[in-house]
Parts: C-alpha cells; sequence; structure tokens
C-alpha cells in the first residue's frame, strides 16, 4: 500500500475515534444521532426534533470538546517525540527528557500551592503557568548545552535535560514535602486528565498546535538529514545550529502547550513515532502527519476508555496510555521484526 | 579551485593540522595520503567548513569560514566514511536528501521532475536502482557505500572530498567507482580530492599526491614523483615501492629479468 493510501486511511481511522468518543459512555448515543448532532453544529443542518437537547449537550459539549482537546494533546506529543528523537538521533529520546513536564509540574504546583489567579486568564492561570515553567526549564537545558558544547551535541543535550529534569523533580519534591495538603492535588494533574476540558481550552490550543505543526511539518527534510547526523545534515548545506534551535523549540513548546492542558501525559511521544516508522518509513514528510493523526486518534480511544472503565470513576488518562500502549507497541515492533 | 595556506585546525584548541599548504586545480584528481593519525579527515572536513581553521582556504576565490553552509555545499561535498543509522529511510528517500538545495522552496518544500531523474540516473548508475524501495538499514556495507556515493553525485557540487571511498567495496566497484571519478573530474569546472588507503588506487588515477605526516605536509607532488620520493618510507615506515613490486613478483609467472629469488 503507498504512503498516500496509508495517509487517508489514517485520516479515517481518526474520524471514526471521534465517532466512538461522542457514542461512548454512561449514556450510550446511536450513531445516528450523533452524526445528526455533528451535521446540526458543523453544516447547520437542521435537526430532528427526536434528537433531545441533551443529547446535543452530551455530544457536542462534553464528549466531542473533550475528544478534540484530546486529539490536539495527543498530535502535540507525538509529534515533539518524532522530532526530539531525529534532532537527538536518539530512539528513545522526548521533550520530558529535556525536562518539559519537570517544569511544568513545578509551575503547576505553584500555582496550586499559592492559588493564585492572573485576573485577566482566570482558570488559564495554571496551564500558562505550566506551560511557562515548562519551557524555562528546556530552554535553560538546551542553553547550557550549548555553551558548555559549542558542537551543540545530541549527548550533551540530553545529558544536561536530565540534569535539569532531576533538579526540578527535586525541588517539585520538596514543595510537596512541605505542603502534604496539596500532595494530591499535584499528584492528580500530574497524572493528567482531559475531565471538565471544554470548548474554550480547544479554542486556546488548537491555533499554538496548528502553528507548530505547520513550523514542524516546513522543515521535514531537514529532519530527514539531520538523523543521519549532523555532519552530514551540514555538508548537504543544512545550518544545523540554527534548525536544531528551531525544531527543539517548536517541539518543546507543544509538549508545554499539551502537558499544561491536560498534565503528565508519558508514552505517546515515545511510542507514535515507532509505530509510525515501522508502518509508513522514516522519512518525515510521511512520518510527522502520521505521528499526529496516530497520538491524535490514540489518545482519544485512551480518554474513552479512562472515562468509561470503571465509570462513573475516571481514571488517569496518563495511566491508561501506558497500560494500552506499552503492549501495542511490543506487538508492533516485533511483529515486523519476526516478519524482517 | 581550492587553495590552502598555512592552515592550522584541531580539536579542543589542539591543532592536529599545522601549516598545511596546497592546491587543487581544475579537472585534478588529488589523492591523500599519510599513516593512521596523521589529520587526513580532520583536514578534509575542515575544508567541507566542518572545523573551524587559522590561515586561509579559499574555495573558488572566496574564504571558506565566510561562506554559509548552502553556499559551500553548492560547490563542495564531503563523502565521509559510512555512520551507522537506526532510522528506516527507503534507498531512494537517502538518494534524494542529496538533492536538498536544489528541490523546490517554498512554505512546503517539494521535489521537482528534475531531482526524480537525477536520483534515478545516479542509482542506475551505482546499480541499486531494483534496490530503490529497501530499507537502507538491511544492505551490506559496501550497497551503502555506493547508496551515499550516489547521493554525492546528487548533490551535482563541483569539488568532491571522499574519505576513504573505497571501503567496503569490491574490486569491481572499487576500479567503476574510480574510473567514474576520474572521468568526472575532467567535467569543466571540477575537481576530486580523496583519501585512500590503496596506493595502487592512487598510483592509478591520482594526478597529484600530498602525503602528510604529524599534520605536516612530508611531500606534495605529481604522482610518480612522490612515490618515488625516498621521504616515502620514512614516513610510512615501510619501503612502499620495494612491498608493492614483491608482493607482484611473489606471485606472478617469472619471467626474464624478472625470476624469484
Amino acid at each position: 500500500m503507498k504512503n498516500n493510501s496509508k495517509l487517508g486511511l489514517m485520516v479515517g481511522f481518526s474520524l471514526l475515534c471521534f465517532l466512538i468518543a461522542a457514542c461512548v459512555g454512561s449514556v450510550t448515543i446511536p450513531v445516528q444521532e450523533a452524526l445528526r448532532v455533528l451535521a446540526n453544529k458543523l453544516f447547520s443542518i437542521p435537526l430532528p426534533s427526536s434528537v433531545e437537547a441533551l443529547t446535543q449537550t452530551i455530544v457536542w459539549d462534553l464528549r466531542l470538546a473533550r475528544a478534540s482537546l484530546s486529539f490536539l494533546v495527543g498530535a502535540a506529543l507525538a509529534v515533539s517525540g518524532s522530532v526530539m528523537q531525529s534532532v537527538l538521533r536518539k530512539p528513545l529520546a522526548s521533550s520530558y527528557t529535556l525536562g518539559v513536564s519537570s517544569g511544568a509540574s513545578l509551575g503547576a504546583a505553584i500555582i496550586i500551592i499559592t492559588g493564585w489567579t492572573i485576573p485577566l486568564i482566570g482558570r488559564f492561570t495554571l496551564p500558562l503557568a505550566g506551560l511557562a515553567t515548562g519551557l524555562l526549564t528546556v530552554y535553560l537545558a538546551v542553553a547550557v548545552a550549548s555553551r558548555v558544547d559549542k558542537g551543540f551535541s545530541g549527548n550533551t543535550i540530553v545529558l544536561t535535560g536530565m540534569v535539569f529534569t532531576l533538579f526540578v523533580n527535586a525541588v517539585l519534591t520538596l514543595v510537596a514535602y512541605f505542603f502534604p495538603n496539596r500532595t494530591r492535588h499535584i499528584l492528580l494533574w500530574q497524572m493528567g486528565s482531559f475531565a471538565l476540558k471544554d470548548w474554550s481550552y480547544v479554542s486556546v490550543l488548537f491555533p499554538i498546535v496548528v502553528v507548530g505543526l505547520f513550523v514542524l511539518f516546513r522543515y521535514t527534510r531537514e529532519l530527514d538529514m539531520l538523523t543521519f547526523g549532523e555532519e552530514q545534515a551540514a555538508v548537504m548545506g543544512v545550518e544545523t545550529h540554527k534548525v536544531k534551535w528551531i525544531l527543539m523549540s517548536v517541539a518543546a513548546a507543544l509538549t508545554g502547550s499539551a502537558v499544561s492542558f491536560a498534565g503528565v501525559i508519558g508514552f505517546i511521544d515515545l511510542i507514535s513515532p515507532h509505530v509510525v516508522r515501522r508502518w509508513c518509513g522514516a522519512a518525515h514528510k510521511w512520518v510527522l502527519p502520521m505521528s499526529a493523526l496516530f497520538g491524535g486518534s490514540f489518545m482519544v480511544l485512551a480518554d474513552v476508555v479512562a472515562r468509561t472503565a470503571i465509570s462513573p470513576t475516571e481514571l488517569p488518562v496518563g495511566a491508561i496510555t501506558a497500560l494500552l500502549g506499552g503492549p501495542f507497541f511490543l506487538y508492533v515492533y516485533f511483529q515486523k521484526r519476526r516478519r524482517a | 579551485m581550492l587553495e590552502l595556506r598555512h592552515v592550522f585546525c584541531g580539536y579542543d584548541a589542539e591543532d592536529v593540522i599545522r601549516d598545511v599548504s596546497f592546491s587543487v586545480a581544475e579537472g585534478e584528481v588529488l589523492c591523500l595520503l599519510g599513516p593512521n593519525g596523521c589529520g587526513k579527515t580532520t583536514l578534509l572536513k575542515t575544508i567541507a567548513g566542518l572545523i573551524p581553521y587559522q590561515g586561509s582556504i579559499q574555495w573558488l576565490g572566496q574564504e571558506v569560514r565566510s561562506l554559509k553552509r548552502g553556499q559551500l555545499a553548492a560547490g563542495v561535498a564531503l563523502m565521509s566514511q559510512i555512520s551507522e543509522t537506526y532510522f528506516e529511510y527507503s534507498v531512494y528517500d537517502t538518494v534524494m536528501l542529496g538533492r536538498y538545495l536544489h528541490g523546490k522552496k517554498g512554505l512546503l518544500p517539494s521535489r521537482t521532475h528534475e531531482d526524480e531523474v537525477k536520483v534515478k540516473q545516479a542509482l542506475e548508475e551505482v546499480e541499486l536502482w531494483p534496490q530503490r524501495d529497501q530499507p537502507i538499514t538491511q544492505l551490506s556495507g559496501g550497497q551503502l557505500q555506493r547508496v551515499f556515493l550516489a547521493r554525492t553525485f546528487v548533490q551535482e557540487p563541483k569539488l568532491i572530498l571522499l574519505d576513504e571511498p573505497t571501503n567496503h567495496l569490491d574490486l569491481k566497484y572499487q576500479l567503476e567507482l574510480m574510473e567514474r571519478l576520474a572521468s568526472w573530474s575532467k567535467l569543466p569546472g571540477r575537481c576530486v580530492m580523496g583519501v585512500f588507503h590503496d596506493l595502487n588506487l592512487a598510483m592509478q588515477f591520482a594526478e597529484r599526491v600530498v602525503i602528510l605526516d604529524q599534520g605536516k605536509v612530508a611531500i606534495q607532488g605529481p604522482t610518480g614523483r612522490v612515490l618515488q620520493d625516498s621521504m616515502i618510507a620514512k614516513v610510512f615506515d615501510v619501503d612502499v615501492l620495494n612491498y608493492m613490486q614483491s608482493s607482484l613478483k611473489k606471485w606472478l609467472p617469472p619471467t626474464e629479468g624478472n625470476e624469484r629469488r
């Protein structure tokens, strides 16, 4: 099958995931009704009287808003994972390696403990603080790496990122120790969840993700060349230092935004690029869009499981991604290997 | 086309190359020889703009350090020794990367029909067109070497720098590669500079030889004269000419004046 067809198939699968998210839950909505609500909201096609107002609210305001946010978060995480693995030439790298999640958790913990709210942005104070401290950690790590190693090699960046992650984690542990009554709240935020998220969150995250993905898609050929090593990319004409800075900044910003809206959700950024590469090769013009679609769809399904598995209690979606993702990843990776 | 004057360079403030001067003229194949660790690869990387240097390296009259990556890569290509790759690119996609500077620019860059024609031609020349969809991780060392050669040619440079390009290649491909490089270098405005370990290949194809020893030029000049220079035995710590002659004598049937002792 050609990669064009695989991309089309993946788009279809993503739409199917949205439909599943709209229909499945504590109240099951028939597919036809969910489609009618969608047609009404997207193309202003009048709703038949048989569709209740409650159904509309469940499908559109609750489930699809949440599915859209999950999709954006999953897509952002998966694409930024692909970029980090290629730029650093480390199959196990991700933005988390550079301290995004630790930094974001520290920022969020500070807001949770102090209860500060910035008047103009209200409830978005928590995600904004998470994003700011997550990015700050990455930029500090990368800035230190580029100063100690003029060659700006992948190993130096990963090592510096790990040192910063450990340092920030230690500060976070101290914060949790001194404010034990807030520890549960901090822990819940770190586990990740899409509960109570509405369209306003989607409208903030959507432009960030679209712009981020567009910038990264612009650099697919440079990403291809960087996977062969910086020297090879440089002798083919790539301004490696500048391009690496741009790619890592955008990837970190995408992860930071995703983490700040949904909490720390691991694993998707690690497995999505590997699964996609197994399916359609390593060229980034396919890997990036396919990762976005795969990561997004996987997150939508993981969230459906998180809210329905032991309903009405919600499970942390971060735990579901790892529980489902682990075995799935092993299956895809080793099945292909056996065939090869 | 390329001129080095009093070049010093190296790693971590320690000079590996010390006061090296020579030039490469249009249409020339220049061979860089020397014992292990004498700085041959470092010098190639410096010319390719990867290592900072003191002194002057001029490419077509312009100082290499003042050129942007794209400007230098439009004229100079470096084929370095094979590095391991984890990512499963197809043979075709790997060679297509060499067209980076030629592809269609814009918000979302793409390949042109010309890019596709050049890549097909290059893959046919290295006899890998039938394997174009195969992942490069499944290729042998020799096949991978040919993929990277094809990528170097589709870059359409004017100077090709090669770091031991015949490694991993069997004799047939070694000779084909050298013949191809020699004829390519005779096209207008082209030249080749390579590090080779095989003195036979150097003798057969290089017009000039530069021998480095401990980061300095020990001998340089036309191939025939350099290989007969008494200094060469000192640099390599082996009587090179006698060694090459005696290995032939050992296996060839004895003829008049060439009898086995």
